[in-house]
Formats: C-alpha cells, structure tokens, sequence
C-alpha cells in the first residue's frame, strides 16, 4: 500500500511544473560546476606542483652544503595537496594559507643564524579584493541552499492540499493506516527529488572524468559516494520539515508561508548571525602588536645566555667551545620560544573558530556544509588536518638531523652552531618528504559527531510530522 | 477606489502571512542589528586607538627621514556601514603617507590581524535581510492577487461594479505596498533607535537623508517584486501554478543568478598586463638609482666614503647606521627605494660631510618625488585595468538581476561602495601632497634635522593635519540615481506590461 501511494506522488509529480523547473535549475547548476572545476582545477594542481618542486630543490640545495645548514634553514614551505573533490565544496579555501612555513629566519648576529621555526602565514586576500561578494557554486550551495527549498517546495502541500479538496477523508476511509499515508508521501517525495538531483550530479560527474586533468581514484569515488547519502539525508531533513508544517497547517498557502520562513531564518541567515554572535562573546585571540609585544620579551629573556656568550672567545680551544655551547643554547632555545609562541596563536585562532563552528551547528544547512568539507577534503577542518601532518613532519625532520649529527663522529653534537654541528652534506634522498595525506577513516571520525547530529535533526522532524499526522483532525 | 483600497488592505492586515511577515523580518534586523551594532563598536575603538598610536609613534622620531610608516593615517569605519557592509570591512584602513610612493587603495592594512579565519563566515548586514525576506514577502503577497480572485470568482463580481480595471489594479497595488511597508518600516525604525542609543555612533543630518535613501531603494526593491509576482499572478490561471513560478523566480533572481554568473564569467585581469606595468615602473626606479650613484660617484666628499659608489648609503662617521631598501610588491605594482639615518649625533670628523649631505638629500628627495610622479602615470591606469575594471564588470553583470540593483544603490547611499571608499584614499593623496608641500616650504628634505638629531629635532606638530569628511549626500545620491532610475523604470514597465494584460485578459 505504502507503494501504491507513492507511486501515485510520483506520477503526479513528474507531470508538475516545479519537476520540470527542478530539473532545469539542477542541471544548469551541476553543469556550471562541473565546467569551473574542469577550469580552475588545473591551476591549483599546477601551484602545488611548482610549490612542491621549490620545496625539493630548496632541500636538495641545503642537503648539498653541509647538515648545518639543512638544520638552520630548515624543510622550507610545506604545500597543502589540493583535493579533487574541490567541486563539492569550496570551503573558503581563498581564505586558508596555501602552505606552512618551516623556514622562518628570524635573526642573524656575528656568526650566529636563528634556526627555522614553524611559522602560519595568514592569507586575507580581502585587502586587495574589490569585487562583489558571492557564493562559489559547489555542491554545497547546491544542495545546501538550492535543493533543500525544493524540498520544502515539494513537501509543502502534501498534506493540506489533500485535506482542502478532501481527498483525504476519502483515502482515510478506506482501511489505510495514517502512517502509511505519510511514509508513502514521504517516499514519493523522495523519490521525485532524487530522480532531477541523480540526474544532474550524474551529468557533472561524468563532464568532470572526462577530464584527463582531474584523476578520481577509488577513494574519491568512495568519498562521492559518503556525499551522495549525506545528501539524501539532508534532503529527507527538510521533506520531514515540510510535511511537518504541512500536517499542522489548514491551508497549503499558509504552511508554504511558515516554511519559507523557517527556511529562510535556518538556512540564509543563521549560519553568519550566529558565528558573529559566538565570536562576539568569545575571547578575542592574541592580537598583532600582543604577539610582537611577547615575543620581543622572550628575545629580552635570553639576554642572560648572550652575556655567557660574549664572555668568551675564541682565544683557547676551552673558552671556543664554552662559546659554542652557549651559541647553541641560545639558538635552540630561542627557536623552541618562539614556536612555541606561533604555535599558541595559531592556537588561540583555532580555540575561537571552533567555537564559532560549533553554535553555527544550530542550522542544519552548517552540518551539511561541515560535513560536505570534510568529506571533500576541502575547509578548515581539512586545514587543521594539514597543520597536524605539518607538524608531525617538523618532528620527523628534527629528528632526522638530530640522527645524522649523531652519526658524524666528528660533530660536537651540539645544536646551532656551524662549529658544534656536522659539517658534511646530506644525501638528500635520506631526508624524509613531507607528503600531505588524506585519510577516509580520519575524516569519517572527525565528521561523526555531524553525521549523527543531521540524523538526529531528520528523525526528530520525521516523528515530528508523524505525530503531528496521526493526531490532525481530517 | 477608496473602498478597494480599504477592502484590500484590510483582508491583507488580518491574514497569517502578514503577522509572520512583521515577525520574521523584525527578528532578523533586530538580531543582525545588535551584531552589527557590535562589531561597528569594536571597529570603532580599533580606529581610536590606532590613531592615538600612530600619532604617539610618529612623535617619537627625531629625524624627519625616519618617519616612513610611521606618518600612518586611519579610515573610520562608516556607521551606515550597518545597513550595508559594502567594502567597508573588507579593505584595509590603515596606510602610510610617505613621499617615494602615492597611496592606493590596494597599499592599505587592517588595524589588528584579528583572527584570519572568521573571514570564512560570510558577513551580515541589513540590505541583505531585505533581500531575502522582503522580496519573498513581496511575492507571497503578490501570487494570489489576481489569479486568487479569478479563482474564486470574486474579480467577475467586482467588475460586474462600473469600476475600471486600471482602478483595481492600482488599488491592489497601493494597499499591498502600503502592508509591505509596514514590516520594512518598523523594523528599520528600531534599528535606527538602537544606532541613536549607541554611544559609539552620532548621527547627523545628513546621514539621516542617506538612511531615507536606503528606505526610498528598499521600496521601490520590493515593490518591483510585487510587481513580478503579480504579472505571473496575471499570467497563470491558477494560484498553485503562480505560487510555484514565483518561488522558482525568487530562487533564481535573488540565490542562484548572482552566484552562477560570476562563476560562470571570469573575470581575471591579464598577468602580462601586470607584468609589463610593474617593469616599467621598476625601470623608473632604476634609472633614479643610476642617476643616484652617478652623482655620488662625482661627489669629492661622498662619494669616496661610499661604498664603491654600488652599495645603497654611504658612512657618516657617527652615525649609528646608514640604511637603503627597497619595497617590492609586483601584485600592487608597488617599487620603490627607501633611505635614510639613524643618526643621533654626527661625529665631528664627518661635520665637514653635512652640507654635502643635505645638498645630496634635496636632489635625491625631489627626484625621488618626481620618479613617483612619473610612476603613477603608469600605475595609476594600470590598477584600474587589473581590478577596478573587473570589478565594475562584475557588479555591472549582477545588475540583470533587480537584487544588484539594490545592493548597488544602498552601497551607494550608504557610502560603503567603491567609490566611497576611494574617496577615502584620494583624500589621503591630497594630504600627501600637503605634507609634501609642506616640506618643500620649510625645505625640510636639505634641513640637518632630515638625518641627525644633534642640532633641534624634527617638529611633527607643524605637520598639516589629516582630516576626511565622507562626501555630501548630493554625491551619494548621484551615485545611487542610476541604480535608482533602473529599479523605477522596471517598476513602471511591468506595471504597464501587468496592466495590459490584465486589461486583455477573459475573467
């Protein structure tokens, strides 16, 4: 019986107007997606490419001189791999620093150089932009904003139309339960929906593997398939939505009134209200001239160890080697110092967005783009991922020239100086490669806590029009 | 006619759409303007104190060739700002006045580097809450006018009465906008009480006229949507089908066209035009620095002291340091050299140096200011292609679409478009031109005081002040008149266009 009724939705379905005018904006909007990705993303391959080519000739150039060196100056900048899936969600990319630093070379006095420290450009390329403000078009914004209005199109009057012309009575007189009624509206809407949204992400998908530039690999095919489903789910939230207001509501004019709204406030205006909300509340994090201010005051600090410096010469090979001890001192410690400070207001930044992502959560269309980028590998929940695998390798790389000195039997193994370091060169195929890794299963851990909140959101909105179903008046 | 209008106004007042109108749309501008008022508040005590930091840091300088990024001059953040955002927050405001350079737009920082990923949430103002709801509100008041009436058959018993049907229409028309009003009205009154309650904020005359322009634009916004949804009300025989064509062309106009055509067009600017731009001023550059080192070479006094007549400076015995840079930025087509001193005392062998310096630092100041002048030449046309022109091009393509129109015009008003903001940036050019005539008439770039500080130090008080009033209203309203005549003459066409065909058409 469920069938039977939602067979008929569908019949009737696609024989409306709004099918026809779903279809059309779909397609039009995959296709439009599909032909930027096919333009845009070879450029971004090719800016990794040419950052990962400077990145190994920079190594190689420093392993050739001497182990020193390599330690001084450190891995270089370090690349994020651009995913394949950009075309599902942009995720602000523009906004997030293509690499990380691990070259910044702060100081230089006499024969000492400052060692490398982790540093995390910030990129605003606001400044200079002048241009209008708009939304890219991704699967994000289709399906977050374009799709779930459709739903609500389609839903609307699923139940108050029926009671209006009373068909309803009619189909509740036969011995047909009411929750076979809802299921069997439920389905056809479903169905209707995914038919013009199958279609179109079928279309745009098979314009971008044509594409000899972009290789989709079992895992992105995987990842695809993850963002399908959650986009079923996200579909279903706002049918539930629908065919509760639409079960509550007498006339079908006044549920589509309700919804509107209620899409409107959720989905356009919640997610930006809210995040300057959070971050109008929150602690600001550390501010420019705050950072300069302490780090400055950690350069005062070490003023003590420059003194024991200074103190010796090299004169006597005893009083050299007191030098060098107290050079190194200062140029580990200094680099630890100031990390250490990067790495609290890179910190601090995080502490606050997070924040901000986390009340955003209150609007479902959030959830799906949280959950969208981190499936799509794009976003910032991608970016701290590249931080972590940033600075792993930093700890990889520290640990491999602490390796190689200890092997030099002629080193004094004492870090930071020319003088207490090896001086040989470094094979640069021994040095470890930082490779930006992608994995499913981290993603999927990090995206449970979204998964389970849109889920939760369908199943409330779904009994929540099963309810209100079961106790109308007809 | 009057009776229409009453009858009509009444039946719209009382209905459920109504009611959730007026609350959907004070919630939202209530909302938005308390985080709006917020963030104005924060933006505007960032300004205060930076400010009173430069004007503390620049007094700290004893010589006058130190005051490269210090002279720093800082651009308000514009209240109605609330109402539309524009480029406000967006561009930097804060940029430095020095003579080897002509400030732009594009040469300006923000005051803090607050946290750089909140600009991964999109921003809100109160023209973009008008977008959304009150078109919607437009629509849904506007789907059932003419093709609810058909339906129920209550138009043929009205024209059954000696009345024209132009009267109707206008009737309709009148009293929908005279309901649609009131949500736009209310909602604005408050946020401007709460603008007044703030301390942060003083509203003058003419920003008031400014506000009456938003609200003159959001009216004629939402009465163009009424009229869209009434000619498809006119159009369609059936309510239902009207509804769902005027849902589709909401979703069209106002989410998708803005998005999918700057997608689709691409509006990049060409890298060889950049190129070839940034090389001829950094030509420029170099011939100075060429004709720099010639002279230096030929100077008895100086030149043997510099560095082989290579190097950038030359020693003053004394001195703390001699130092020369150059700032080089191919993406603002930005070069150019900086020189200058640290000097506290000069040393008395080197006493017999300092009218050769100060005869050096006049040729190479003003030639330095000369350089710049050809070099804006260049610049100048250049930055216009490479990203106003774009940008125009862009704004120009949204305006097919009547939310551009909008956003444009309440830009415009609000004073937050492009060309408010360069009114900003060329009053800071013509205050680098005071300062620089200044200079020249106390010949403060040959003065002792340009590089040492041992005989009176440099006297930043007498500096002219800077000082920026945004443009007159008048301005403002020219800037909007196009955007403005566009929306109305849209407004006049489809009522024209609604009118004959309700004229034409079988009840």
């Amino acid at each position: 019986m469920i069938w039977h009724i939602a067979k008929r939705e569908i019949y009737d379905n696609l024989n409306s107007l709004r099918f026809a005018l779903t279809t059309v904006l779909l397609l039009s909007l995959m296709l439009t997606n599909a032909v930027v990705q096919l333009r845009e993303h070879p450029k971004r391959i090719q800016e990794y490419r040419d950052g990962v080519a400077k990145y190994q000739n920079r190594l190689a150039t420093h392993a050739a001189d001497s182990l020193y060196k390599l330690a001084e100056q450190g891995p270089g900048n370090l690349y994020k791999k651009p995913s394949p899936l950009h075309f599902c969600a942009e995720g602000g990319e523009v906004f997030l620093s293509a690499y990380a630093q691990g070259s910044y070379h702060r100081w230089g006095a006499g024969t000492l150089e400052s060692f490398w420290i982790l540093a995390y450009p910030s990129v605003n390329p606001n400044l200079y932009n002048i241009r209008p403000n708009v939304a890219k078009v991704d699967w994000n914004f289709i399906i977050g904003y374009v799709l779930s209005l459709v739903a609500l199109l389609f839903t609307f009057d699923a139940i108050s139309i029926e009671r209006e012309r009373g068909t309803l009575r009619l189909m509740l007189a036969n011995s047909i339960s009411r929750h076979t009624v809802l299921i069997g509206k439920f389905l056809g809407a479903l169905i209707s929906i995914s038919i013009p949204f199958t279609l179109a992400v079928l279309i745009n998908l098979l314009v971008i593997s044509t594409s000899s530039n972009i290789h989709l690999n079992i895992e992105a095919w995987e990842r695809l398939g993850i963002i399908y489903f959650i986009a079923l789910l996200y579909t279903c939230l706002f049918l539930g939505l629908g065919l509760f207001v639409s079960a509550r509501v007498q006339r079908s004019a006044v549920s589509l009134v309700v919804l509107l709204f209620i899409w409107t406030t959720l989905v356009v205006f919640m997610p930006s209200t809210l995040a300057s909300i959070a971050n109008g509340l929150s602690s600001s994090p550390m501010s420019y001239d705050e950072f300069r201010k302490r780090s400055s005051q950690l350069e005062d600090e070490l003023d003590e160890l420059w003194d024991k410096y200074y103190a010796h010469s090299d004169d006597t090979p005893e009083d050299l080697r007191e030098q060098i001890r107290w050079g190194g001192e200062i140029v580990t410690r200094d680099a630890k110092q100031q990390e250490q400070l990067h790495g609290d207001q890179l910190n601090q930044q995080i502490t606050q967005m997070n924040r901000a992502r986390a009340i955003t959560r209150i609007s479902p269309v959030s959830i799906f783009q949280h959950l969208l980028e981190s499936f799509a590998g794009t976003g910032f929940e991608r970016h701290l991922q590249f931080l972590e695998n940033v600075k792993s390798h930093a700890r990889q790389f520290r640990i491999f020239i602490a390796d190689i000195d200890k092997a030099d039997p002629e080193s004094l193994h004492i870090f930071g100086v020319r003088e207490g370091m090896s001086q040989k060169p470094v094979n640069p195929e021994a040095i470890p490669k930082f490779q930006d890794t992608l994995s499913l299963s981290r993603d999927f851990n990090g995206a449970a806590m979204d998964l389970l909140l849109l889920t939760l959101f369908c199943i409330v909105l779904l009994s929540g029009a099963y309810l209100a179903f079961v106790r109308v008046e007809v | 006619m009057m009776t229409l209008i009453r009858r009509e106004v009444l039946d719209n007042l009382m209905t459920f759409r109504f009611a959730a109108a007026v609350f959907i749309t004070l919630l939202l501008v209530v909302a938005n303007t308390i985080v709006l008022l917020k963030d104005y508040e924060q933006r505007f005590t960032a300004y205060n104190r930076g400010v009173k930091e430069s004007h503390q840091r620049l007094r700290k300088e004893k010589t006058y060739s130190n005051y490269h990024e210090k002279l720093v001059v800082h651009r308000p953040p514009n209240p109605l700002g609330i109402f539309n955002l524009g480029l406000d927050k967006r561009i930097g405001n804060k940029i430095n006045v020095y003579h080897a350079f002509v400030p732009t737009l594009w040469d300006a920082e923000k005051h803090e580097s607050d946290n750089p990923f909140l600009n991964l949430f999109t921003s809100m103002d109160i023209v973009l809450v008008f977008q959304g709801v009150l078109s919607l509100l437009a629509l849904i008041f506007a789907y059932d006018a003419l093709a609810g009436e058909r339906e129920r058959g209550t138009l043929r018993l009205v024209l059954t009465h000696p009345i024209r049907r132009a009267h109707i229409l206008l009737a309709k028309y009148i009293s929908a906008m005279l309901c649609l009003l009131a949500p736009l009205l209310i909602s604005l009154l408050l946020s401007i009480t709460m603008l007044t309650t703030s301390t942060a904020i003083s509203l003058n005359t003419d920003e008031f006229l400014r506000i009456g322009g938003i609200i003159l634009t959001s009216f004629l916004y939402l009465s163009l949507f009424y009229l869209i949804g009434m000619c498809i009300s006119a159009l369609t025989p059936r309510t239902s089908t009207a509804l769902m064509l005027s849902m589709f062309a909401w979703g069209f106009l106002v989410l998708v066209y803005p998005n999918l055509i700057l997608t689709i067009v691409e509006i990049r600017p060409k890298p060889e035009a950049q190129a070839s731009a940034y090389n001829q001023i950094k030509q420029m550059w170099e011939e100075l620095d060429r004709e720099n080192k010639r002279l230096l070479r030929n100077d008895a006094i100086l030149g043997p002291l510099s560095r082989n007549g290579e190097g950038w400076g030359f020693y003053v015995k004394g001195s703390e340091y001699t130092f020369g840079e150059s700032e080089d930025k191919p993406s603002i087509l930005l070069y150019f050299f900086q020189t200058g001193f640290y000097a506290g005392k000069i040393g008395a062998e080197s006493e017999s140096q300092v009218p050769h310096l100060q005869n050096y630092y006049r040729f190479y100041n003003r030639a330095t200011v000369n350089t710049v002048q050809r070099t804006w030449l260049v610049r100048k046309p250049a930055l216009a292609a490479i990203y106003i022109q774009p940008a125009n091009l862009g704004r120009m393509l949204l305006k097919f679409s009547p939310v551009g129109l909008y956003d444009a015009a309440t830009e415009a008003w609000a004073g937050t478009n492009l060309a408010g903001i360069q009114d900003f940036f060329r009053a800071v050019q013509r205050y680098r031109l005071a300062v620089l005539d200044y200079f020249n008439d106390e010949k403060i770039f040959e003065s002792r005081q340009w590089f040492a500080a041992d005989q009176g130090t440099a006297d930043w008080n007498a500096l002219p002040q800077f000082s920026f009033r945004r443009s007159d209203t008048g301005i403002n309203a020219k800037r909007a008149l196009p955007d403005i005549l566009l929306l109305f003459t849209m407004n006049v066409v489809l009522f024209t266009a609604i009118l004959l065909i309700f004229i034409k058409s079988e009840v």
